[in-house]
């Protein structure tokens, strides 16, 4: 899903112009009203009420008391919000989701942009190595948190051989000490998507111009100077994006690999936000509860979004690349 | 397609240039040349790092896939000894992965049938066609590339029920199809803007009708948009597991995703019959990207690096 993420700044860069900005006659000027309406008409239908309609019915539902079966409702105003925000569970889940989301947004973002920088140069094998590490972004996440949990396995896993292979012979329970399971699950997501940053990286740094660093070696720039006076700032806009990518999409696309692997446990210890919330949904009365603590959800990742965006392209140009 | 492939070829032609201009340059002094022999080494022992970790595991995830359940545990991460294809044949059967692959295809091939028409027609309908209000639904259709959508997913099980497509191949692919309409749209509208207006009022004026300007004209041009839209939407949906997981619950309508799931919840005793399944099911994938690797990376990557 990340690649729809990056579309919201290729959209708004370029939102289409104003209506008449030439002017056919006027019956012609209507049917061609009716035409674009038309054109437009199936996606705007499917979209309204599969999207736009679940949407408000949430903030709807979240004011009720419901089990989503019957029809009886019972009234709860702001409650169920206000008992969420004191739910410790959910306090708990909201905060592993915090760290999950910057945790692996920093690794996937330094390791995709270090590989990158240690790759921007003529090395032997390079097509192969890029093809062998985008391989994991095409695997599906729940094919990935099994792979893992079997790699985690302590009897026959290949993460305590390898320890063992090393002299390490008490290894610690990787996705049943409560102290290690979130960072456990957070490896696999940065292990499936780091490939796929450093693609990105890459091409952008093959996009900077070579007479920058001719001009920054005329000025006597040395590595680490070239590095951050010529290369960051210019693939700055990318960088954004790619963090922004990041950070949105670990908050919300934690669901599969965490519900595959631990569902939530041990003692809630990598609950994250999504997995409570659909735990909560199928278990009696509480469709109503879960869809307020989706509400406090979707705001906490608009409110990311924008200071996002706000701290990190909202003074730059549109990214090209 | 093509114009991908023209991409990858003029980012390869210009690495070229910077590389043979930076031969002429001699290295200023030995220490130079030194710490840039050190830096490619560094290169080559990373690489070879990166791709032992990524490529291992799923190696490792075949070679279970052979082994009998003795050997499993004993010989770990080696090449299998006697090879049991039994396994294979016994995933297949036991999880029914047979069906399953039937409904990821049914669901998949559904929605790109239903999302590349309506996304093109709307995105045309954005970039190509003049009238009142365009700009307000264009930001409308916006905003649903910010919903995230397991935020949605209870209330859109409520819907699916009250349009009584809940637990059914239909409504999975009427989910998918409206999860992705925002980004197939805007995907399309940035294809066709590239379209000069001047081919279809030519295309107008020699007596093509608006639809069979769009249609017959203008579509075949945007077929490097359409092969990223099917690329990135394809894949995302053959892998997608949460909606799935969220409103289908008969065991034979479930997708690849959510039926390996459910296997392995439910099986976890025979580990090499669960290795086989998961092999089975990676395998197509790994295939395909294989063969057609470049556009699969430039298709996934493709909203970024147009931006």
């Amino acid at each position: 899903m990340t690649a729809v993420r990056d579309n919201i700044l290729a959209g708004m860069a370029r939102a289409p112009a104003r209506a008449w900005r030439r002017r056919p006659g006027p019956s012609q000027r209507h049917r061609t009203y009716l035409f674009g309406l038309a054109m437009i008409a199936p996606a705007l239908t499917i979209y309204v009420v599969f999207v736009i309609y679940p949407l408000i019915r949430g903030a709807i539902v979240s004011l009720y008391q419901w089990n989503g079966l019957t029809p009886t409702t019972t009234w709860m105003g702001l409650r169920n919000y206000t008992n969420a925000l004191q739910d410790p569970i959910f306090l708990l889940a909201l905060r592993n989701t915090f760290q999950y989301a910057i945790g692996v947004t920093i690794a996937k973002n330094v390791l995709g942009l270090g590989l990158a920088l240690l790759l921007n140069q003529k090395l032997r094998f390079r097509a192969f190595f890029r093809t062998a590490a985008f391989l994991p972004v095409m695997f599906a996440f729940v094919v990935v948190g099994v792979l893992w949990s079997w790699i985690y396995n302590p009897l026959f896993g290949l993460a305590d051989h390898v320890l063992a292979f090393v002299g390490i012979h008490n290894p610690p329970g990787w996705l049943s000490d409560p102290k290690l399971a979130l960072w456990s699950v957070m490896w696999v997501d940065v292990w499936k998507w780091t490939g796929f940053h450093m693609v990105l990286f890459l091409a952008a740094l093959q996009a900077v111009p070579q007479e920058l660093y001719d001009a920054a070696d005329i000025d006597g720039a040395r590595t680490w100077a070239r590095l951050r006076h010529v290369t960051i700032p210019t693939i700055r806009p990318v960088i954004a994006l790619s963090v922004l990518l990041s950070l949105t999409g670990a908050f919300v696309a934690n669901y599969d690999v965490v519900y595959v692997m631990t569902g939530g446990g041990p003692l809630n210890s990598t609950q994250v936000a999504l997995t409570y919330i659909v735990q909560t949904t199928f278990t009696g009365d509480q469709v109503g509860y879960a869809n307020a603590m989706s509400m406090i959800l979707l705001v906490l990742v608009a409110i990311v979004g924008a200071v996002q965006l706000r701290f990190m392209v909202g003074r730059q140009e549109p990214a090209r690349v | 397609m093509s114009d991908s492939l023209a991409t990858v070829r003029s980012v390869a032609n210009r690495r070229s240039r910077r590389n043979s201009s930076a031969g002429r340059q001699p290295g200023r002094d030995g220490a130079a040349g030194t710490r840039k022999r050190t830096f490619t080494a560094a290169a080559y022992t990373v690489m070879a790092l990166v791709v032992v970790l990524t490529i291992y595991p799923m190696i490792w995830m075949v070679f279970g896939a052979f082994k009998s359940t003795g050997e499993f545990y004993t010989n770990i991460w080696g090449w299998p000894h006697d090879f049991s294809w039994s396994n294979l044949s016994q995933a297949w059967d036991q999880a029914g992965l047979g069906r399953k692959f039937l409904n990821s295809i049914i669901v998949t091939g559904g929605t790109l049938l239903l999302v590349i028409p309506f996304c093109s027609m709307a995105g045309y309908s954005f970039a190509k066609i003049w009238y009142p209000g365009r700009r307000w639904l264009y930001y409308f259709v916006l905003l649903g590339i910010m919903i995230p959508f397991g935020v949605t997913a209870i209330p859109t099980l409520t819907v699916t029920l009250q349009f009584h497509v809940f637990d059914t191949l239909q409504g999975l692919i009427l989910v998918y199809t409206a999860q992705n309409i925002s980004f197939g749209t805007f995907l399309m509208y940035a294809f066709f803007s590239s379209i000069p207006d001047e081919l279809i009022e030519a295309a107008q004026a020699d007596g093509c009708s608006r639809f069979s300007a769009f249609w017959k004209i203008v579509m075949p041009l945007a077929r490097p948009g359409l092969a990223t839209l099917l690329i990135f939407i394809g894949t995302s949906i053959w892998n997608e597991y949460f909606m799935a997981s969220v409103l289908i619950h008969q065991n034979s309508l479930e997708t690849l995703p959510l039926g390996l799931v459910v296997f392995t919840t439910q099986h976890s005793t025979d580990y090499p019959e669960l290795f086989a399944a998961l092999t089975i099911v990676t395998a197509p994938m790994v295939a395909v990207y294989l063969v057609a690797q470049r556009q699969f990376i430039s298709g996934l990557t493709a909203g970024a690096l147009k931006g």
